[in-house]
């Protein structure tokens, strides 16, 4: 039995303790906790912690298989994401106990906090006291047992799983009702109190889904195609867009879900040129040689960058959106290229981490498919608070899409119109985020860079707040964005340019002199090395490449990626659909899209007289309309106009 | 975005009350984490009859000689003598006889200068930096009294300057102070239905309108514990705050329980912050029977 005193040293120390201990099978008693955070996080050795006091935030938050004993209370967030184990508390928990847990037994002896039990997947959630309001929030599957009083909203929005509850229902959630209560149901919670030593006898009310939200009233219906490109960059009054709006919501009577981004025109890269006459006729073929491109990035607190060879990444897009062969193409790819991949929500297959060298994990606010073993494997963590296409909201994965298999890796039924929650549990300000950053971080052994994905809105303010709670890199995503899901109202009206976003960010920094504290990769609606070169020269680090990649891999931008009959096989579950893509043949011709990418990057980084593409400068660009001056603060030269039009021809 | 910490020695206590500086300052220390920009305490001291205590921020060098000498020349208008003063840090503080309008001596100065606090116990002192930095400069480990609220901040929306960090005075108001974890989303439509009325506020903060609020219902003869219930319907947004007068403590949390408090009462003392840890720190290697309050609830101690 080994023990560490967190009164002699920091809980950084004694998690590498505790988890050395685990390696050596031996138990370990923490003294003098002390309420401190983070104790015990992402041990998955089958030990028993046992901690003399109370815990603080997270307690046993990412493990598998441990056995935790708290003597007295913990904090918000007990047992966070817990796979396997047992987790016992002595006396309270604070809000969010059982958070996002997909397995394991959490028993609280007193009283438990709001939330309890919100968006956990599978599991025993046990308070012996009271709960606080909304418990089993959002749930998607396990069982939630309360002996005391049940808390108000018991229930609200939960998709599956049970609640049963001894004392009195205070109020229902939505979309959950109180049913009877199985004999069989009652002897498997008997014997569960039974295994905990809880001498309980009374009988229970259930709180289940009453099945009202699971799915939307009326399918989207499958319509004549309308490609993106002649969807958008039309000013018509009337055009074949509104037409198949106003026909779509004539079928369906409500707002409308559909796949890609906004189709209005918008201040973008296009309405800047460069201040040098560029002759890219006259660059070398192995030009890509000659230029400084690779790019480190999310090594700027100590963790082990990624190592780009040159500042391109792939945008965040998920297995489930997008088919697993999809995910693989896009992974192959990412590695001929030397860029770094992303999972996007919905967890981590294997087949994509086998396929990208250097894989980011995406964790959002249902943690679908977020675990730590997953974590351990990737090579960068990120947080998702928005995106581009829709900040604010949630994600929407229509039932055709949610098939067997996918449902399994994240933790939720089959078969229902998925809508992720548009926010995390327990990231309800910049004060909770900086603890969920430093559990990631104590969870991998601060090796693993740390970085928040932020949908262009409050920008200013958010990358202020992303410095202060010290994330490595910000993946920030303008109102170009496209999604695989989204009302299209939001695509369309809700966001910030991707134009305006990278010069508020950059304002923003500056103000607090902090340039150099976090690193930014811009995305949302690039296209090509032109839209990147641009982009590095209003001060972004790196981009990302999210629709293009699609688009060199086999996309016909038709827009119905919501409805997952994809023709092409790209975004669907059905094997039928997948099977028409041969992701080994498009992660080709999408690596081959990349080393375009590459070439003009280096192009024009050589034609504006440099060597590295860190030289580039904002100095280097004019504007070419007067709403891009506005926005840039650059000069406002539309004579350059012509040259941009020339250049175009020429590099093509 | 921040920590809150309050603490109120019973009358029926040890007389332990001489730590409330010194008490707060580790409580801050234990939650610093969720804000690292600035620190600030509000601390309530021995009543002289018919004295009032002021501080404002006023920089340094001749910025500071002009804005004392501003200060000094309202405070002549008003009729108020000064018995002490100092330059602290960036503060000017002054202790002075005044038995005129307070109200409209506050405004007055504020128009001057920029006041920090004005009470005939309380005492406000804030700073950028942590809660040793800014004990460094003040002294706040000498502060002997009986209660007291801290908060430590992560600046979101405002900017970090010292006159944004809590706690916040109620403008106008002698000796009500408030520390606020959260955020108030019907400030400006709150604000301008005070400003109708009158009142004026020091910042674009919406701190400081939990304070003028609370202020303007104890001067209609509100009990504390009633505006405290009053502010749970009236202010819409995330937040757990925290409210101190002459001889009151109280705490308010809103209804969707968003944001974190923990209590701790024996029967000395009542001590309330964001995180239990902070609770340790006054207490450590023990195992507290602390308990968090729910949603939409709220509730005061009287000395």
């Amino acid at each position: 039995m080994a023990q560490v005193d967190l009164s002699r040293i920091e809980v950084r120390e004694a998690n590498e303790l505790i988890r050395k201990c685990g390696e050596d099978g031996e138990n370990v008693d923490v003294l003098n906790p002390d309420a401190r955070h983070h104790i015990g996080v992402g041990l998955t050795s089958p030990i028993t912690v046992r901690v003399h006091g109370s815990a603080g935030y997270f307690c046993a938050g990412l493990t598998d298989g441990a056995r935790f004993e708290v003597e007295n209370n913990a904090g918000w967030g007990l047992a966070d994401n817990i796979y396997n184990g047992t987790v016992v508390v002595g006396g309270n928990a604070g809000a969010i106990a059982g958070v996002a847990i997909r397995g394991a037994e959490v028993v609280i002896k007193g009283n438990m906090g709001s939330r309890a039990g919100q968006v956990m997947k599978a599991g025993t959630l046990l308070c012996c006291g009271n709960a606080n309001f909304m418990a089993g929030y959002m749930m998607y599957g396990g069982r939630i047992i309360i002996l005391g009083d049940s808390g108000e909203r018991i229930g609200e929005d939960m998709s599956a799983g049970d609640i049963y509850v001894a004392g009195n229902v205070q109020s229902l959630g939505s979309d959950a009702e109180l049913t009877d209560l199985p004999a069989d149901e009652l002897d498997d919670i008997r014997t569960f109190l039974d295994t905990h030593k809880i001498p309980f006898r009374g009988t229970f009310q259930k709180v289940q889904n009453a099945g009202q939200k699971l799915r939307y009233g009326s399918a989207e219906p499958q319509v004549r195609s309308i490609p993106f490109f002649s969807f958008s960059g039309k000013t018509d009054y009337w055009n074949s867009k509104v037409q198949e709006d106003v026909y779509i919501k004539s079928q369906i009577g409500r707002y409308r879900i559909r796949g890609y981004g906004g189709a209005r025109v918008l201040p973008h890269m296009t309405d800047l040129a460069f201040r040098k006459t560029i002759r890219p006729d006259l660059a070398d073929a192995d030009i890509a040689k000659q230029v400084e491109m690779e790019t480190e990035i999310g090594g700027i607190n100590g963790a082990n960058p990624l190592k780009l060879s040159m500042p391109v990444m792939v945008a965040p897009m998920s297995y489930g959106a997008l088919s697993a062969s999809t995910k693989r193409a896009i992974g192959l790819a990412s590695t001929l290229s030397g860029i770094a991949e992303n999972t996007g929500e919905g967890g981590m297959s294997n087949a994509q981490r086998d396929a990208a060298e250097q894989l980011i994990f995406q964790c959002l606010g249902g943690r679908l498919g977020w675990n730590i073993h997953d974590m351990k494997r990737a090579d960068g963590l990120e947080i998702y608070i928005s995106q581009g296409a829709k900040p604010g909201l949630g994600g929407q994965l229509m039932a055709k899409k949610v098939t067997p298999e996918l449902a399994a890796i994240r933790g939720i039924p089959a078969g229902i119109d998925l809508r992720s929650p548009s926010r995390h549990p327990d990231i309800l300000g910049a004060d909770d985020l900086v603890i969920k950053v430093q559990e990631f971080r104590e969870a991998t052994g601060y090796k693993l860079p740390v970085s928040v994905k932020l949908g262009a809105g409050r920008v200013r303010d958010d990358i202020k707040i992303a410095t202060k709670d010290e994330f490595d890199f910000v993946e920030l995503d303008g109102m170009q964005g496209s999604t695989g899901a989204g009302s299209a109202e939001v695509l369309e009206y809700v966001g910030i340019p991707t134009l305006a976003a990278i010069i508020e960010a950059i304002d923003a920094l500056e103000e607090i002199e902090a340039r150099d504290k976090i690193q930014i990769v811009l995305m949302g609606g690039f296209r090509d090395g032109i839209d990147a070169v641009k982009s590095l020269c209003l001060g972004a680090d790196a981009v990302a490449f999210g629709t293009a990649a699609i688009v060199a891999g086999g996309c016909i931008a038709c827009m119905q990626c919501h409805i997952g009959q994809c023709v092409t096989g790209i975004a669907t579950q059905d094997p039928e659909h997948e099977a028409r893509y041969k992701p080994d043949l498009e992660s080709q011709n999408i690596h081959r899209f990349f080393e375009s990418v590459r070439w003009q990057m280096a192009a024009i980084t050589q034609g504006l007289g440099y060597t590295d593409v860190r030289q580039l400068s904002r100095d280097d660009l004019v504007a070419l309309t007067p709403e891009a001056a506005a926005i840039t603060g650059l000069p406002y030269e539309p004579e350059h106009r012509d040259e941009t039009e020339a250049f175009a021809i020429k590099a093509s | 975005m921040c920590g809150i910490a309050g603490i109120m020695y019973k009358e029926t206590g040890d007389g332990r009350n001489t730590s409330t500086g010194q008490a707060l300052i580790d409580m801050l220390d234990g939650c610093q984490h969720r804000g690292p920009d600035s620190t600030g305490f509000a601390l309530y001291g021995d009543m002289q009859p018919g004295h009032l205590k002021l501080r404002f921020f006023v920089g340094s060098g001749s910025e500071a000689e002009k804005a004392v000498a501003r200060i000094k020349q309202i405070l002549s208008d008003h009729s108020a003598t000064i018995e002490e003063d100092e330059i602290i840090g960036n503060n000017y503080r002054a202790v002075v006889e005044f038995s005129g309008n307070l109200q409209k001596l506050s405004y007055d100065l504020e128009h001057a200068a920029k006041v920090i606090s004005i009470g005939s116990s309380l005492e406000i002192v804030k700073d950028i930096g942590g809660a040793h930095d800014v004990d460094a400069t003040y002294h706040v480990h000498n502060f002997s009294g009986t209660h007291g609220l801290g908060h430590v901040r992560l600046a979101t929306e405002s900017d970090v300057k010292p006159e944004a960090a809590h706690p916040f005075w109620a403008t106008g108001f002698a000796d009500i102070a408030i520390v606020h974890n959260g955020q108030i989303t019907n400030y400006w439509k709150m604000r301008r239905r005070l400003q109708q009325r009158g009142f004026e506020f020091n910042t674009d903060n919406d701190s400081e309108l939990i304070a003028v609020y609370l202020a303007d219902k104890l001067q209609q003869g509100v009990k504390l514990e009633e505006a405290l219930k009053t502010s749970i319907d009236d202010l819409d947004g995330t937040f757990s705050f925290l409210v101190s007068t002459k001889e009151e403590i109280g705490y308010a949390k809103d209804r969707l329980a968003v944001k974190p408090m923990v209590m701790y009462e024996t029967d000395d003392m009542i001590a309330i912050a964001s995180e239990e840890v902070s609770l340790n720190k006054l207490f450590p290697g023990q195992a507290l029977n602390t308990m968090e309050p729910a949603p939409g609830t709220f509730r005061t101690w009287h000395r």
